[in-house]
């Protein structure tokens, strides 16, 4: 009897010690949202310049100004185009809910009209942004469920230590059929990402090269999206970033997206 | 509150923002006699100073007209001195000011009236005449109130000269209100930005800015607008909907002559607009528009307009088609506006378009050989 009692004894301890492996384990899943949950101050400034490169080296440039402000799980974005001239003065206003379902509001003011237009919250995410390689989608934050997640390997890439993880859209409508992203487990932000199309063909590679850490947050500085099947590509250069500026809720409101920078 | 981060500037250090364009624009009748309709160029600077929370802001176009001789010189477009805070928004001089939902229509947007001088063959920011005035605006994160007074008022401008192709006829136009204190307008405006909807309650008490035609004279007369509107997202539509009471409108008389001129008409007339736009993807939009105006007497009661918006990006945003029809449903007349807009740099934009006219009946018919083709060049700063 005593004997049983042992076994079984050993087995429980053996099944708890197996159980706790398991719940330590990471998923797909808790990557991205580390990813998501990585620090980035309460508000946030910055300065984009972004490069559209054409397969024969010719290229266009577009400049934006943004703040964001997180309100609990929710975040409110303010954005200007400050260059080129023809767009220079349009103005984003959103509210992203984190919320699965609930729409974001957007607003869009064009100094031209005079006037400010609400527009659909759900249209454009996965159109491309303004003509560059990026969607709407990749420049804003993705919920953490509205793709299923992965973890493939863990590998060095670029010379960081990743996980690799591989990410396929609940919705089926997205562009992309699945994406695998390397993330650095040093920083939590991907050093590469690739999107396969619709036939899994590789379509997009994103390169985030340079990161550095501003007022102790890690911040991209540099990154690239190509397609590499037309070979166009688009480079995002940040420059001043700036976090916890002094910026109230104040700012993310119609009136002044209509005052303007 | 300057929305700039305390690091990224010295709040009371001076900031002086510059942007404009040079363009010229050129159109020709796509009828008999084929003359130009339009050609002219012009430079338009805008110049922003702020130091702190006050600013002051110019638009001036310096304009050579080839068609409309008297149209060539320095035009002040606006200027204005601001005050903006956290809540707090005041401005104080000549300024376009609009209001409502609705594209290209006029429903409880009446403060800043219209150039009619080319008709519509111009760009829409462009046709609006600012007014002098004093804005004040106080806002929340999803509310806002503007109260705006407007000591001496500002109305169409009406090509009456048969040298202009755009020319409404030779309609005398009566003399505009005097510059008195109890002719100036005031209003104010109730906004709502809430997750869901938006939408707006207004009042107006002004003139009808467009002269209204009595005993053969346009005339003005004094009228107050009550109006709302909201725009709701669902999806990848939003709707939009606006409706305005203009009470004790003066309305056209024809059939009255100068003896009987104090006799002139004015009714209630309520005007209704719903549109709805579509964001379908892949860089396409639609948007149409019907509005709807009834006056409580007279012979023409019932009046509709509708709008018809369709465009499309291409070549990764540097190619923007789009076409954006009037459609006067009373009376089956259209004018529709097709252009192609090509990016050949960061800075310079070529437009090609053609104007289409058509009408038997009603306000198009005076344009009905109008229609023209039009390229224009723009260089942006």
């Amino acid at each position: 009897m005593k004997k049983v009692l042992l076994i079984a004894a050993l087995l429980s301890i053996v099944n708890c010690q197996l159980s706790i492996g398991f719940a330590q384990k990471l998923t797909g899943r808790d990557v991205i949202q580390k990813v998501k949950d990585r620090p980035d101050g309460d508000t946030r400034y910055g300065e984009m310049e972004l490069t559209l490169r054409k397969k024969n080296g010719t290229t266009r440039q577009r400049k934006v100004t943004s703040w964001a402000m997180d309100e609990g799980k929710d975040t409110k974005k303010m954005m200007f185009f400050t260059y080129p001239g023809d767009v220079k003065g349009t103005g984003f206003l959103t509210w992203d809910y984190d919320q699965i379902g609930k729409e974001d509001a957007k607003w869009l003011y064009l100094p031209a009209m005079k006037k400010t237009r609400r527009i659909s919250g759900s249209s454009s995410k996965t159109d491309y942004f303004m003509g560059t390689d990026f969607t709407y989608d990749d420049m804003g934050s993705r919920h953490v469920d509205e793709d299923k997640h992965q973890l493939l390997r863990e590998e060095v890439k670029n010379g960081h230590k990743c996980w690799v993880v591989e990410s396929v859209p609940v919705d089926k409508h997205e562009i992309y059929s699945r994406k695998v992203s390397w993330i650095r487990q040093d920083c939590l932000i991907a050093a590469h990402v690739e999107y396969y199309d619709k036939l899994n063909k590789l379509h997009r590679v994103l390169t985030i090269s340079d990161v550095k850490q501003v007022q102790g947050f890690w911040t991209i500085q540099k990154m690239e999206m190509k397609n590499v099947q037309t070979e166009h590509s688009t480079t995002i250069v940040v420059k001043n970033s700036q976090y916890n500026v002094k910026v109230d809720k104040s700012l993310f409101t119609v009136a002044k997206l209509e005052k303007g920078l | 509150m300057n929305p700039r981060p305390a690091l990224a500037q010295d709040e009371d250090s001076l900031r002086v923002g510059v942007k404009g364009f040079v363009d010229t624009y050129h159109a020709v009748r796509t009828e008999s006699p084929n003359d130009w309709m339009s050609s002219r160029t012009r430079v338009r600077g805008e110049v922003t100073l702020e130091k702190g929370h006050t600013g002051a802001f110019v638009s001036a176009n310096l304009v050579y007209n080839a068609i409309l001789k008297d149209r060539t010189g320095f035009q002040l477009r606006e200027a204005y001195a601001y005050y903006s805070d956290e809540h707090w928004d005041l401005r104080a001089g000549r300024q376009i000011i609009a209001w409502g939902v609705a594209d290209g229509l006029r429903l409880t947007d009446i403060i800043s009236p219209m150039d009619y001088t080319e008709f519509l063959a111009q760009d829409y920011d462009d046709i609006r005449i600012p007014v002098g005035g004093l804005r004040l605006r106080y806002s929340r994160e999803k509310w806002s109130f503007e109260a705006v007074a407007i000591p001496v008022s500002s109305f169409f401008e009406l090509p009456t000269d048969d040298k202009n192709p755009w020319s409404v006829g030779p309609i005398p136009i009566g003399d505009e209100p005097s510059h008195r204190l109890c002719n100036m307008e005031y209003g104010g405006r109730l906004s709502f930005f809430l997750s869901g909807i938006d939408f707006s309650l207004s009042a107006l008490h002004t003139w009808n800015k467009m002269p209204v035609v009595c005993a053969g004279m346009g005339q003005y007369r004094r009228m107050s607008m009550l109006g709302a509107d909201c725009s709701l997202p669902l999806g990848r539509f939003v709707l939009r909907g606006e409706v305005a009471e203009y009470l004790d409108e003066l309305q056209p008389n024809e059939e009255s002559s100068i003896v009987n001129y104090p006799l002139s008409t004015r009714a209630a007339a309520s005007n209704a607009l719903l549109g709805i736009d579509w964001y379908a993807g892949n860089d396409w939009s639609l948007s149409a528009q019907y509005a709807h105006k009834y006056v409580a007497s007279g012979d023409h009661r019932n009046t509709g307009l509708a709008t018809f918006r369709i465009s499309k990006d291409l070549l990764r945003n540097t190619l923007a088609l789009q076409s954006f029809a009037y459609i006067d449903v009373t009376n089956g007349g259209i004018y529709n506006r097709l252009s192609a807009d090509y990016a050949l740099n960061d800075q310079l934009h070529a437009t090609l378009g053609y104007d289409f006219f058509h009408a038997d009946r009603g306000s198009f018919m005076v344009y009905d050989n109008n229609s023209e083709v039009f390229v224009k060049l723009k260089y942006s700063f």
